[in-house]
């Protein structure tokens, strides 16, 4: 049996008085696409910031990959594309020169202009990073991210910035990495855009994990029409915990 | 992957990219110009210590607070800059430790500057050798080493202060306000400072202590350390100050403002531990001991 591309106990992070994320637990297994979905501020980039060793956990563990994100760096990483939420780039590299440090550092041969036309950005290779808009800094993000063919994606708010076509793009690139067997790990907090392309779908409220399952799962469980979106079981849920919250309170 | 792959240092792809931005970018090239016009600085004294090889003199000039100034200001960024901006998530979603991060910074960046201000040194080289004659050649690549040396254990001092502080204008702080004006322009005043308070007379250049422990204080600075090492080489005297004072000091009879070992001892013995060598020992501790302290919290913190 291979071990689960995530797998979190209890992973705590609190910065002072603030706990940003409250004991998580999940499972994401080896070819999956997984939506972590909630509002800004309700932990998903504090979880992605510590499975990807940028930050360090209060308490609890995790495994990516099999690997311990904070030890085992190396190992992680080369295995991992990661397109990180509020990044810059460097403003006096072009294109072409960000995705071949990427590859020079996996040790990966892939070529910038396949990469770059992946994600119809071929155009602007040899142009600085300091001249792209902000939905063609996306582009280039995410083609560093596919750069080595990674084993588990990790996608920060991909939607970020970009025009229908670019939404269209990702979810595109989210579909094919999956057929070809790459687990997908994304956040998110525009709702319509993930039920598009998720197999299953966490629901994180306020640092912790408020539900998790497959949108049919939600649909029935909740007691929501058939045709209920993300969008519904969302509002339901998080509703839900606001109250729970205040009563315990 | 190919086993070349494999041995070859995680970190050089990073260096690579670091050497490269700094080379493409105005400021060290502007740096080297300004070192050629602060450094040419033709003296009689210099001439009658030296002769020719007042043109490596001028290479130590170069290395004296113009150098320290522009290597600081080029490096103190290295690492807050890409925190703050964000362009650090990055280098750490790639498959380097932390450490590897730290060192690909320092060696790029140093190599980076290594070429305009070796580039600067040539030109000093050339104008000499026209103006007056011949140097050492052997004499001018040491001198230049020990620069290239200083240059390297400044930009490690800068990248380990930008790797544990939040903020640029903290990290500009500690740097300029620490490293730079504490430790390279006034140490002589405050190593003065700390002798007096610590023990029992005041101490002026006027009347040097022969006390090996005031002059192993004063070379702690690293500015000071390098002009140690290289007045060595050039073979003025064991001094932290600049070549032309030493000789101002040691071989006339003007009375200066300077600090060196043999007006100071006057044909005692020196302790062993003030053999010029101990100006690249130092240089060596700055190199290395703020990094190690700076990599023990940066493995540790949250950078995000």
């Amino acid at each position: 049996m291979t071990t689960p591309a995530i797998e979190t106990d209890g992973l705590t992070k609190r910065y002072g008085e603030q706990t940003a994320l409250d004991g998580l637990d999940i499972t994401v297994d080896r070819g999956e696409v997984y939506g972590f979905l909630g509002p800004n501020g309700a932990g998903k980039s504090t979880t992605i910031g510590l499975l990807m060793n940028y930050n360090k956990p209060t308490s609890g563990t995790a495994r990516v990959l099999g690997f311990d994100p904070w030890t085992d760096v190396v190992a992680c990483h080369q295995r991992i594309g990661i397109l990180p939420d509020r990044f810059d780039t460097y403003d006096d590299r072009s294109a072409r020169r960000h995705l071949q440090f990427v590859a020079d550092t996996k040790g990966s041969d892939d070529d910038p202009v396949r990469l770059l036309e992946r994600v119809g950005l071929v155009e602007a290779i040899d142009r600085p990073a300091g001249e792209f808009s902000q939905g063609m800094e996306q582009r280039l993000a995410l083609a560093m991210s596919l750069v080595g063919d990674p084993e588990l994606l990790i996608l920060d708010e991909p939607f970020t910035g970009l025009d229908p076509h670019g939404v269209a793009l990702v979810r595109d690139v989210v579909k094919s990495e999956s057929e070809r067997g790459t687990t997908v790990f994304f956040s998110s907090h525009v709702l319509g855009q993930v039920e598009l392309v998720c197999d299953r779908i966490g629901i994180l409220h306020r640092g912790r994990l408020v539900d998790e399952g497959t949108l049919s799962d939600f649909r029935e469980r909740l007691d929501l029409a058939a045709d209920a979106t993300v969008e519904d079981v969302f509002v339901h849920l998080t509703d839900e915990s606001a109250r729970t919250g205040e009563e315990t309170r | 992957m190919t086993s070349l792959a494999s041995t070859r240092p995680r970190w050089l792809p990073l260096a690579r990219e670091e050497a490269r931005g700094m080379l493409r970018s105005k400021g060290p090239w502007l740096l080297a110009v300004l070192l050629v016009v602060w450094a040419y600085r033709p003296s009689y004294n210099g001439w009658q210590g030296l002769g020719p090889n007042l043109t490596v003199g001028f290479v130590q000039t170069a290395g004296s607070f113009l150098l320290p100034v522009g290597v600081l200001l080029l490096s103190y960024r290295s690492i807050v800059g890409e925190r703050t901006s964000g362009s650090l998530k990055f280098v750490l979603g790639l498959p380097l430790t932390r450490s590897d991060i730290l060192v690909g910074k320092v060696i790029g960046r140093s190599v980076g500057l290594a070429v305009p201000v070796s580039a600067a040194a040539v030109v000093l080289g050339l104008i000499g050798i026209v103006r007056f004659g011949l140097f050492s050649p052997l004499l001018f690549v040491g001198v230049l080493l020990a620069t290239l040396l200083y240059v390297t254990t400044l930009v490690s001092v800068a990248t380990a202060i930008s790797a544990i502080t939040s903020s640029t204008v903290r990290a500009a702080t500690v740097v300029f306000g620490g490293v730079y004006l504490v430790f390279t322009v006034f140490w002589t005043g405050f190593a003065e400072m700390i002798y007096a308070t610590v023990g029992t007379a005041s101490v002026t250049s006027f009347n040097a202590p022969a006390d090996g422990l005031f002059f192993a204080l004063l070379r702690l600075s690293p500015g000071r350390a390098y002009r140690v090492l290289t007045n060595w080489m050039l073979g003025v005297g064991n001094s932290g100050a600049g070549y032309d004072a030493v000789i101002t000091k040691l071989q006339t009879p003007t009375s200066i403002n300077v600090y060196a070992v043999e007006s100071a001892f006057q044909g005692q013995t020196p302790p062993a531990y003030l053999h010029e060598i101990s100006g690249l020992v130092v240089l060596l501790v700055w190199l290395v001991v703020p990094l190690g302290l700076a990599r023990y919290r940066f493995q540790r913190s949250d950078l995000v």
